[in-house]
């Protein structure tokens, strides 16, 4: 609402500024990603655990305990799951090596086979000799993959851990200090600009809380239904692949690919020589992908960004051109929070009234300090 | 200079909000629980807490000093002069409605604050502070009601 009574709507200069913050953001973030993506982590499992924070407040238990209540008990979640759970990863770890080949084979035999049966029906493909050629690429990739690709893996792995184990730490201290940060901040605004000022963070929270809440919540649904569907098909392991392809489509496009290309090596492997098996996997993928668009991304992440579709895509490659795969990742929560900001900032900058009384308390604030330093008459 | 400035917060144990209208039916626990959401915020005597028609963001408990409640350029005197305890501003959170007047502070004013979204998450989330808080801002509502009308035409001819 502005001093006129009308409620105030964002320009095209206020659009093109949130744009251009956006971008210099993400290309900022970029630079930073060390400590970005530990954060963004943080910041998903804060929200998680700030509703298990709030019970205790409304029980009447201190900030600070509480937040280590949390803390401990999802430390002890974690350390318990991992007691359960790593001996048999690392029991599978060695036989993951010949299943990832296995169904890389599964993979290149169902690519040979349509390849094939293409050259079969188009004599011009079978000419160009397209299948041998593919087959010389691929089978050179995978002969040289060990050697050329799993150093950098590895070191990729290894130069990262440290990174990712900042976010526990961020977390924790995002729930013991977080309201203390909120109101150092608040402490540092004028009067005339408090109560906009707390606006501003609790929409930048809802917004940001909306957006990491809504991203587990599609991953969750987009787990459940692809794993009911690849189970109905007859997939080995279909949580799991299901899990997997949900988590790969937080980034978006490129994981989507890549979680379909997953989903079709496994089922290429599982039933060799069916290939309407894979075909199956696909269509069910795209179906599972357009419910995700279209029925579960509005009722989950969409909520938290008000945003026109057309915009949002738009951004989305922006963001991908800024930034590269963390752009394409991070630019809609990052879009949404400045969106906020910058509309706050534009009404705050063209409201009169309010910078009028931001005068008045500095003027008032002047004649109390200056109030007896003119001489006195003689 | 806020930047580089720290003032004083609240005790934390809820100690000053017992003595206020808004909370005083609380018990120790509760304080504490409503004492971890609300903050300090000083004013200048003549400084505008808040102007009429403004969206309303939180509500205020004053703590120290004097607070008037006007509505400049239609009356000259304040509807109101609110001293330490009282408090104002809720019924921009009741409603979602704009502010139906000025709120100015006449000294040097220390106001307890608590924003929209702790008063919402307070109400919804703690069955006993909310009835409590309910039936305090029912009674004020009340007793504001009957003032008005006492102060009406027909209130003064029915006295």
């Amino acid at each position: 609402m502005t001093a006129s009574g009308l409620p105030y709507r964002a320009g095209p200069l206020v659009w093109a500024a949130n744009i251009g913050a956006t971008c210099v953001v993400l290309f900022l973030f970029q630079k930073i990603l060390w400590l970005v993506v530990p954060f963004i982590l943080a910041l998903i499992i804060y929200y998680v655990l700030m509703p298990l924070k709030l019970q205790l407040l409304l029980r009447g238990v201190s900030h600070d305990r509480a937040a280590a209540w949390v803390s401990l008990l999802a430390f002890g979640v974690f350390l318990a799951g991992a007691v359960l759970a790593f001996p048999a990863f690392f029991g599978e770890a060695i036989a993951w090596q010949d299943s990832a080949m296995r169904y890389l084979g599964g993979g290149i035999r169902l690519l040979a086979g349509a390849m094939s049966d293409l050259e079969q029906r188009f004599g011009f493909i079978a000419q160009s000799s397209a299948r041998e050629m593919l087959e010389l690429q691929l089978g050179g990739f995978f002969e040289h993959f060990a050697e050329k690709y799993l150093p950098g893996l590895a070191m990729g792995i290894v130069a990262w851990s440290p990174s990712l184990m900042l976010a526990p730490f961020l977390a924790f201290f995002m729930l013991r200090d977080g309201w203390r940060f909120r109101r150092f901040l608040l402490r540092a605004v004028p009067n005339a600009y408090f109560e906009r000022s707390l606006y501003v963070m609790d929409e930048v929270d809802r917004t940001a809380r909306q957006y990491f809440v809504g991203l587990l919540q599609l991953t969750l649904l987009d787990t459940v239904c692809l794993a009911a569907g690849l189970w109905a098909i007859g997939i080995s392991g279909a949580l799991t692949l299901g899990l997997v392809t949900a988590v790969l489509a937080w980034v978006p496009y490129i994981g989507s690919i890549i979680g379909c290309l997953l989903v079709v090596l496994v089922a290429a492997t599982d039933f060799p020589g069916q290939p309407g098996v894979a075909y199956a996997a696909i269509a069910l993928f795209l179906f599972v992908r357009l419910l995700d668009d279209f029925v579960f991304m509005p009722l989950t992440v969409g909520k938290s960004l008000k945003m026109h579709p057309l915009l949002t895509v738009l951004m989305i490659f922006v963001g991908g051109a800024v930034a590269g795969v963390p752009g394409l990742m991070l630019v809609l929560p990052v879009l949404g929070v400045i969106m906020v900001i910058g509309e706050t900032l534009g009404l705050l900058l063209t409201d009169p009234r309010l910078r009028a009384r931001h005068a008045h308390e500095q003027a008032l604030r002047q004649q109390l300090v200056t109030r007896d330093l003119p001489l006195p008459p003689c | 200079m806020k930047w580089l400035g720290r003032k004083h917060e609240l005790a934390g144990d809820g100690h000053q909000l017992a003595s206020t209208e808004l909370f005083r039916d609380l018990g120790a626990r509760e304080l504490r629980i409503v004492d971890a959401f609300v903050q300090e915020r000083s004013f200048l005597a003549g400084e505008v807490i808040f102007d009429e028609g403004e969206e309303g963001q939180a509500l205020y408990v004053v703590a120290s000093g004097k607070v008037a409640i006007c509505l400049p350029g239609r009356f000259e005197t304040p509807l109101a002069e609110l001293t330490p305890g009282s408090f104002f501003g809720e019924l921009g959170l009741l409603d979602d409605s704009p502010r139906s007047a000025q709120a100015r502070a006449l000294e040097p004013v220390t106001l307890i604050v608590l924003s929209r979204s702790d008063f919402e998450r307070l109400m919804e989330s703690h069955a006993r502070i909310a009835s409590r808080i309910a039936l305090q801002l029912a009674r004020h509502i009340g007793r504001r009601l009957r003032q008005m009308v006492a102060a009406s035409p027909i209130g003064k001819s029915l006295s």
